[in-house]
């Protein structure tokens, strides 16, 4: 599609009246390998293309959007837009588009597409051997390989019209270990916005060895307590607890609405001093990273709450003009189907001062969380939710016996309040995050924390 | 412009193009779907959607070996392109002997699914719903202040399949939907209530319910307390029952079973839940939001009966699994899109209605916490069955509330889940995901919290 036609897709959206119109296009190519069974199962290619026509009039908002062959599909998604608008009063003209080229935060290496097939599959046999040779336990495991390269053209009628392309490889090992009758489940990713590059040998090696290492572990572990506990968090644990305990109540169109427990408190304490939140759009190579976001604003590196004070909400256009904060670039799309929503990318608690194995002998009776899964939070009463995948018991400041079936629960500004030793190093986790039917790739990280009181949920012996 | 192809012109070049390049056993599947939405706030239309959703998936079995691709590029190179891939594809794959391609033809059904005209209906129509579940909300207490999130949409959409094997049918289904989140404030505490209803005619949703029931789920968790950390009997209401069923459903995938991941691996003809308990998978119910005439890999879909009063008779197959099984095609197979290949799975999978009335069950009980909302069921692992997730819920002595609670977890196993359910309501309700459940009371669960 050549910058006239969307320029001529923008006039069309206009119309019939509207304040402003914006076109996502988008062309998303992907390739999806299954080994399960000790046999490659799935082998899944396809080609998803379409556009997407926003047109905003005064308070309200009209999306018309669909799969596209050629030019004339768009036309008609642009006319079908203008249709919903249909006043015909107070035309606005689109600005004639000035196409620009945003730095990009990273360099992709190999392109997956390049790689031949043979590789990829040769990866999963790979991963499949390592987890199955790893425990004697070890009764099943399913790997897959994903690529995607995901191109993308914004353009509004502020005149702005910019491109990117979002290459992605996802690389998952799934084994279960059985011991008797239990059956346990353990899992490792290695995924990022970034090309094969990633994925090593020694890289996919250690995902089977890591999956295969949790579910033995899991298989021959007592289960979690249930109870109030102090915990420390493992900087390998990942950065769930920042996701959900903070960050989807810092996302700027629930404080718009009032809703979240951070609503109407920028420039408050918020926080213990020790804690500082940041979400960073071009963290290089990162799950979450891209040069834009969806409505093409650069992404950048936001700090969300220094030192304990809150500074500001993760934005997308409209909530950042109408709470009178800056444009995060934070408005992120699952696909043309869908419109911009404000969400995270990339986002961590920095590094304190405290020195992680010191933090850990500091516990006289406690759990230590080596590696958090999936979590879920009510933004609007804090409540959050987060599966702990491995953990074991402290005991007198040291590492005693693992412990499965454990969940975390709390209410957010209360526990970021309460934590009271933030350690030196950082660990990174992936995941793709849940917002309103629509997933985003995201990445977490965090240092080593101490939780001095948490609700564990386990069984009661 | 270049023509646009109908969808059966789509499913005969795609045939064609198989034929051409003497692919001997492939499916070719079109869908076709218009859908609308409308987001309110504050009294007023904030979000008008319109969407089309319109691609082809080709699945390929070339020496027993099984190759997928699809595309949104309906021209005729586009669906030569995906011929070709499909075909690709089925070089990567390790060949099994039991994989087929449906050939049973298909015999029509009316399953009442379609209602033609509901995603013409004019904006000013869905957005009349959507409002009206605001107001029915806010007309149940005043301490209900402001929303999340209120929406209605609806749907048309049309399935196309059409095998080598002589399978061709198709069928068309219509949705609405309704659902908010409200929020209810008092003492500058703030609750949110979620519920959401499904239908497949406009007729049978109502937004009064819609709105009045999430304006009590947010209203029950007001004042919430602590908890102590205790085991005690659990009632989960239809809705709260649905959401842990939905995890469930994965223990009786026969691919799960034969693969060593399913704690009902070799379990038919025994004992897996309370005799009081039958579950049973209806891809036939008439209206059910899940029914269809026949299965992601075009066969015939079925009812059947997975536990009957605590038995576990059977698992949910698809082609290749029934033959892996030496039993029959039951149709299990589903297909979220045109995009994505078929996954053993259930329809309408329901726990059948009890004989006791639900709040002589809940009177019955000294104490007990009945549980208001759930988080993390998503983090349910169906391997293990282990299951610990956030909730909030409400105290009871004899029937009656005490106090509602919040930063509690229950945890537990799926299946001891099943053999602990000690008492099933008459009071059967469908979800809008498809699935139903009675009120249900678990004889006891560990409750996490202070």
């Amino acid at each position: 599609m050549t910058v006239r036609d969307v320029e001529r897709a923008l006039r069309t959206a206009l119309s019939r009246g509207g304040d402003w119109a914006e076109l996502f296009w988008e062309r998303h190519e992907t390739l999806q390998l299954v080994l399960d069974d000790q046999r490659i199962e799935d082998a899944i290619t396809g080609v998803d293309q379409g556009a997407g026509v926003r047109v905003v009039h005064g308070e309200q908002t009209v999306y018309a959007n669909g799969n596209v062959t050629d030019v004339d599909d768009v036309m008609a998604i642009a006319g079908r837009a203008a249709r919903s608008v249909a006043d015909g009063t107070g035309l606005h003209e689109a600005a004639r588009l000035t196409p620009d080229e945003l730095p990009r935060p990273h360099s992709v290496a190999i392109d997956p597409r390049s790689v031949p097939v043979e590789r990829k599959v040769a990866l999963l046999r790979l991963a499949n051997e390592v987890a199955r040779a790893y425990d004697p336990r070890v009764t099943q495991a399913t790997v897959s390989y994903a690529e995607s390269v995901q191109e993308v053209v914004v353009a509004n009628s502020d005149g702005v019209h910019r491109t990117d392309t979002r290459v992605r490889v996802n690389f998952a090992v799934q084994v279960v270990a059985k011991d008797g009758v239990a059956l346990e489940s353990g899992f490792e990713a290695v995924r990022g916005t970034l090309g094969f590059e990633m994925l090593t040998d020694e890289a996919v090696r250690g995902a089977g060895e890591q999956a295969a290492r949790r579910a033995v572990l899991n298989v021959g572990a007592k289960p979690a307590p249930a109870g109030t506990y102090t915990v420390v968090l493992s900087s390998e644990a990942g950065g769930t607890l920042i996701h959900e305990s903070v960050g989807h109540g810092l996302e700027a169109d629930l404080n718009l609405k009032g809703l979240s427990v951070y609503s109407g408190r920028i420039g408050q304490k918020v926080a213990s001093e020790l804690i500082t939140v940041v979400d960073d759009g071009r963290d290089p190579g990162q799950r979450g990273t891209a040069a834009m976001d969806d409505e093409g604003t650069p992404t950048q590196r936001t700090v969300l709450i220094e030192k304990g004070i809150l500074k500001t909400y993760l934005s997308d256009r409209k909530h950042a003009e109408k709470l009178g904060i800056r444009r995060s670039g934070n408005a992120r799309r699952e696909s043309f189907r869908h419109l911009p929503i404000c969400r995270m990318t990339n986002t961590m608690i920095a590094p304190g001062d405290s020195d992680p194995e010191e933090i850990v002998r500091s516990v006289k009776d406690g759990i230590f969380v080596k590696k958090m899964g999936g979590g879920q939070v009510d933004v609007v009463s804090g409540n959050f939710a987060f599966e702990v995948t491995e953990c074991y018991r402290i005991r007198d400041g040291k590492l005693a016996e693992p412990l499965r079936g454990a969940t975390l629960v709390g209410q957010g500004p209360k526990l970021m309040s309460e934590i009271d030793m933030v350690g030196t190093d950082l660990g990174y986790s992936t995941g793709t995050c849940g917002k309103d039917g629509q997933g985003a790739p995201v990445a977490d990280a965090q240092p080593t924390l101490r939780i001095p009181s948490v609700v564990i949920g386990g069984k009661i012996e | 412009m270049t023509t646009r192809l109908s969808n059966d012109e789509v499913v005969d070049r795609a045939l064609e193009a198989l034929r051409a390049v003497r692919v001997g056993t492939a499916e070719v599947l079109v869908r076709d779907a218009l859908s609308g939405s409308v987001e309110t706030k504050e009294g007023a239309l904030e979000v008008v959607t319109a969407r089309g959703e319109r691609g082809l998936g080709v699945r390929v079995l070339d020496g027993q070996r099984i190759g997928f691709a699809h595309t949104s590029d309906l021209a005729l190179p586009g669906i030569e392109a995906c011929v070709d891939q499909a075909r690709r594809m089925a070089t990567i794959t390790d060949p099994d002997d039991d994989l087929r391609i449906a050939s049973t033809p298909l015999e029509p059904v009316d399953l009442d699914i379609y209602e033609p005209g509901l995603e013409e209906r004019p904006l000013a129509d869905r957005g009349a719903i959507a409002l009206a579940v605001e107001k029915a909300a806010r007309s149940v207490d005043p301490r209900i202040t402001h929303f999340r999130k209120t929406s209605y949409s609806d749907a048309d959409v049309t399935t196309v399949i059409a095998t080598t094997q002589g399978v061709r049918a198709s069928y068309r289904e219509s949705f609405c939907g309704a659902m908010t989140s409200a929020v209810a404030t008092q003492d500058g505490e703030r609750q949110i209530g979620y519920h959401g209803e499904g239908a497949r005619r406009a007729a049978e949703l109502d937004p009064e319910t819609v709105g009045a029931r999430a304006a009590q789920r947010a209203l029950e968790k007001l004042g919430a307390k602590p908890f102590p950390t205790q085991k005690l009997p659990v009632v989960l209401d239809p809705w709260m029952a649905t959401s842990l069923l939905g995890a469930i459903s994965p223990l009786f995938s026969a691919d799960n079973v034969l693969k060593g991941r399913s704690l009902f691996a070799g379990r038919v003809g025994e004992r897996v839940a309370n005799e009081r308990v039958s579950i049973v998978d209806d891809a036939r119910r008439r209206g059910g939001l899940r029914s269809a005439p026949f299965d992601g890999e075009g066969v015939a879909t079925t009812t059947r009966i997975l536990v009957e009063r605590g038995m576990l008779r059977g698992y949910l197959v698809n082609l290749k699994t029934a033959r892996k099984l030496d039993g029959a095609p039951m149709g299990n197979a589903r297909r979220g899109s045109y995009a994505s290949p078929s996954r053993i799975g259930p329809s309408n999978f329901y726990i059948d209605a009890g004989s006791d009335d639900p709040r002589a069950l809940v009177r019955g009980l000294d104490r007990a916490l009945a549980v208001t909302s759930l988080l993390n069921l998503h983090t349910i692992d169906p391997v293990s069955g282990e299951f610990s997730l956030g909730a909030t819920g409400t105290y009871l002595e004899r029937g009656a509330p005490l106090y509602p609670v919040q930063g509690i977890t229950i945890a537990g196993n799926l299946t001891h889940l099943l053999s602990s359910i000690s008492g099933v309501g008459i009071d059967l309700t469908f979800g809008a995901s498809g699935i139903g459940s009675p009120t249900l009371v678990i004889a006891e669960l560990s409750v996490g919290g202070t």
